[in-house]
């Protein structure tokens, strides 16, 4: 369970983007986070990974105070709970599709055979296992962001954060993703979505919507 | 003012000037910081603690290889002080010099300590030591700037037209002075004391009585400069009557004081920290091994030279 208890978050002194927001979010719950650019849907979900501190107020989650860690203690955290998926899906061009997607296990140790058997896992449960070994450059953006929610699955974390995943796709494409996305939900996984785009706002297996222009 | 005391000048001002900037950040820190709190002073304080924490285990860091730079400067110099056969000289050139080398002593353990306490802090995501470490360093930053000050006044007060003592001088036993009572206590004494000392450390470690392990090294730090100075340095220079510190951090004798100091203060500064600091059982086991590695490697050197010496004439000093 996300709590967030009366969240403040400014980059400048006199304008807060996000004043004293109070939300629950459930376990296994799919949420869309709905609004403008500039509205603070990014910074929400930033404060949720631990990649940004608030000004004032708490993250909490599954009891733990997230926005109170040392930093060193935010990525051992983000690295064991949370996947993200990136408007900009934040892939390294020159490495291949598996390269990528392993990169949240390389810290852990794992043996050659096991790191082997999660990639290909993630990679066919996100339909990119025939271009395992392509050069992520080389990919369509369709391809592009499969690799990058395969990436952010396959340490297998609790809670799911995409920032407008569809940003950069087509209809068609994002359409795709919808279809992903509710695959996901079938694995109880908590999932945030900050998106503006329309095609998510009537979706039947949205748990929840919040508004964020408001 | 040789190149190596122009390089200390530098790095002493910017010591000053990161160290002060540490030193408001840690007041403040001191004052508000409340680890509970979810207000906008508390997570402002929280990323400048990190800045702060940063800024002081950068100075330190620096500060403790820099020691040996200072005994390397004191070496350089005495090749131009007349009367100066090595650093004992340059130390015993003004009033200053040997406060300034019992303040540098002191300073070397506990910025030292200051360190391994911040990397315990850091290892906990509660922060067990975040007061702890900002009030101490605070002590420690009048300690660091006093240091600057006495070494300043030390480098400004030496005259190259004056004669200085030689070591020879400076530590002779015929000298009115504690080091002249330390020199001439009985070897048997000086000897007894070490080595004893040493097995109930042994027995210390076998026991893991971490306290007295703790004191024991402590008192091997005084015990081991005493008997340096008194007894096994005679071997080193195979000379009865030369009792100097200094002089076999030259390179006629291989340099070979810089590694006996730094078996000395790694192995004692572990073994003295180990009671100061909460540690995991594994942490404490890398402690207690660091440092009778360290100090019995020590040990063994000083010793070597006495039955090196006596293999090879078939005589004691």
């Amino acid at each position: 369970m996300i709590e967030i208890r009366n969240l403040c978050k400014s980059f400048q002194e006199d304008k807060e983007l996000i004043k004293n927001l109070n939300i629950t979010f459930k376990e296994g719950e799919l949420v869309v986070i709905r609004g403008k650019s500039g509205s603070g849907k990014s910074t929400l979900l930033s404060l949720i990974a631990g990649l940004l501190k608030p000004t004032s107020g708490e993250v909490i989650v599954d009891g733990k105070q997230i926005s109170k860690l040392p930093d060193h203690f935010s990525t051992l955290y983000r690295r064991d709970n949370i996947g993200i998926i990136f408007q900009k899906y934040n892939l390294i061009n020159e490495l291949s599709v598996k390269e990528n997607i392993l990169l949240p296990l390389l810290p852990l140790n794992l043996k050659k055979r096991e790191l082997n058997v999660r990639a290909e896992m993630v990679m066919s449960a996100f339909h990119i296992q025939h271009k395992s070994e392509e050069l992520v450059k080389n990919l369509s953006g369709g391809e592009q962001q499969r690799t990058a929610i395969a990436r952010a699955n396959i340490a297998n974390p609790k809670i799911i954060l995409a920032d407008e995943p569809t940003a950069n796709l087509d209809e068609k494409l994002s359409l795709a993703f919808i279809e992903i996305l509710k695959e996901m939900k079938t694995q109880s996984k908590s999932i945030i979505v900050a998106t503006h785009d329309p095609l998510f706002f009537e979706l039947d297996f949205v748990d929840r919507y919040i508004d964020f222009d408001s | 003012m040789t190149p190596e005391v122009l390089t200390l000048f530098i790095l002493n001002a910017l010591f000053v000037i990161f160290a002060t900037v540490a030193f408001i950040l840690s007041l403040r820190i001191t004052l508000y910081y409340d680890k509970q709190s979810t207000t906008p002073v508390q997570y402002r304080l929280e990323k400048q603690s990190y800045l702060s924490a940063t800024i002081i285990k950068y100075i330190f860091s620096i500060k403790i290889p820099l020691f040996i730079f200072f005994i390397f400067t004191l070496e350089k110099i005495s090749l131009i002080l007349p009367g100066a056969m090595c650093s004992a000289g340059v130390v015993n050139a003004t009033d200053y010099g040997l406060y300034l080398l019992v303040l540098k002593l002191l300073n070397l353990y506990l910025f030292a300590y200051w360190i391994l306490l911040n990397s315990q802090d850091m290892k906990s995501e509660t922060q067990p030591y975040i007061k702890i470490k900002f009030q101490l360093f605070m002590a420690l930053y009048i300690l660091l700037v006093t240091e600057i000050i006495v070494e300043s006044l030390m480098f400004f007060s030496i005259d190259i037209k004056d004669v200085v003592d030689c070591c020879g001088v400076v530590f002779s036993v015929s000298d009115n002075s504690y080091m002249a009572e330390i020199i001439g206590a009985p070897i048997f004494v000086q000897v007894s004391l070490f080595y004893t000392l040493f097995l109930v450390m042994i027995l210390a470690y076998i026991k893991k009585l971490k306290r007295i392990f703790s004191i024991l090294n402590v008192l091997f730090v005084f015990v081991s400069l005493a008997t340096l100075i008194g007894f096994f340095g005679t071997y080193i220079y195979e000379m009865p009557t030369h009792h100097c510190p200094f002089c076999f951090l030259a390179h006629e004798y291989n340099y070979i004081g810089y590694l006996l100091y730094i078996f000395l203060f790694v192995g004692t500064f572990y073994g003295a920290s180990l009671a100061l600091l909460q540690m995991t059982q594994k942490e404490e086991y890398f402690y207690y091994r660091v440092s009778m590695l360290f100090n019995c490697a020590y040990l063994l050197s000083v010793s070597a030279y006495v039955l090196l010496y006596y293999f090879k004439n078939s005589l004691w000093l």
